[in-house]
């Protein structure tokens, strides 16, 4: 199957690629997996807790290039966003941008989860209560 | 003699009843006297009609063995027939607990592949684990198999069908661990 060029860039030019202290009560940490193919993924994000906004965020896939390439695209567009801003993000968007063929959506979907798993674990620390939307799902 | 075409399901083949826990043993005499029955050769004289269903007996008896004597392929095969879609992602199928010790392994991995030998032997301790936990998985299996057999319902069948899953990740990794340390 042929990667879009988008897909092979970031495959081979992964952005935000590392770890953060995730007992860090700034930093929400994201781990999901796909047991089918094997794929697991560990998202973090760094937010100001002062204002809201994700400052930082990291990645580090073990999967194909199109769960490489979504988490990678994941990472760079939570950075400068709100938290809330950050749970809009869906993985029909990534689909989009990375023009994943519809064998690679759960991909997408995996990068998806993530995301909703790292704002739920800072929102966790912070001691805010957790909406329904991000745990059930 | 063949009454009429012969079952194309696995279990009625065997002329047994549609269980999980099956004895293997049994399986097998069931399968060589089968075999020896409907062997195409002994009804080549009895008609077009009865060496077809001789033909068509032999070969699903065939199948039927392969899939049914082994206890993954026979639960596949279960949930298939019960309109379960095995190949469906199901990532919620994986505790969080057991994705840390995966990231981890696949951390080891990717540091034993590039060279640095103290890696490998975190790889090989993981591997231990994960095996360890694929036979725990596989007496899990066991006794989810009883308990259809007793009470058959899709709450058993569904959490049957997360718990292959799971083996099937666990498999995937101590593949690919034990391709590291080789």
């Amino acid at each position: 199957m042929a990667y879009s060029d988008k897909v092979v860039d970031h495959y081979n030019n992964p952005r935000n690629v590392g770890s953060m202290d995730k007992s860090r009560t700034d930093v929400g940490t994201g781990m999901v997996g796909a047991p089918e193919c094997g794929d697991v993924m560990k998202l973090q994000i760094q937010v100001n807790s002062a204002t809201g906004i994700i400052e930082d965020a990291k990645f580090k896939t073990f999967g194909c290039g199109s769960a490489i390439a979504s988490s990678s695209l994941a990472t760079e567009w939570l950075k400068g966003k709100s938290v809330d801003e950050a749970l809009e993000i869906k993985n029909t968007d990534i689909v989009s941008e990375l023009a994943l063929p519809p064998v690679k959506i759960h991909c997408s979907v995996l990068a998806e989860d993530a995301i909703k798993a790292a704002i739920n674990d800072y929102k966790t620390k912070q001691g805010a209560p957790v909406s329904a939307e991000t745990v059930s799902h | 003699m063949f009454s009429g075409p012969p079952p194309t399901d696995y279990f009625a083949i065997f002329g047994i009843e549609n269980k999980l826990a099956l004895d293997v043993e049994d399986l097998q005499r069931r399968f060589y006297a089968n075999s020896r029955e409907w062997h195409p050769d002994r009804h080549a004289r009895a008609g077009a009609l009865q060496l077809a269903y001789a033909e068509a007996a032999s070969a699903t008896l065939n199948d039927a063995w392969r899939v049914l004597r082994d206890p993954v392929a026979r639960a596949e095969y279960v949930l298939k027939n019960a309109g379960f879609d095995i190949g469906e992602q199901r990532g919620k199928d994986v505790p969080p607990e057991l994705l840390e010790e995966v990231f981890e392994l696949n951390m080891a991995l990717e540091e034993a592949r590039d060279g640095d030998e103290s890696a490998k032997a975190e790889v090989g301790r993981a591997l231990t684990k994960f095996e360890g936990l694929l036979q725990e998985i596989d007496v899990q299996r066991d006794g989810i198999f009883v308990a259809y057999d007793a009470n058959p319902t899709r709450e058993t069948l569904t959490s049957l069908r997360s718990l292959l899953n799971r083996r099937k990740y666990l498999q995937n990794l101590v593949r690919d661990a034990r391709a590291a340390l080789a």
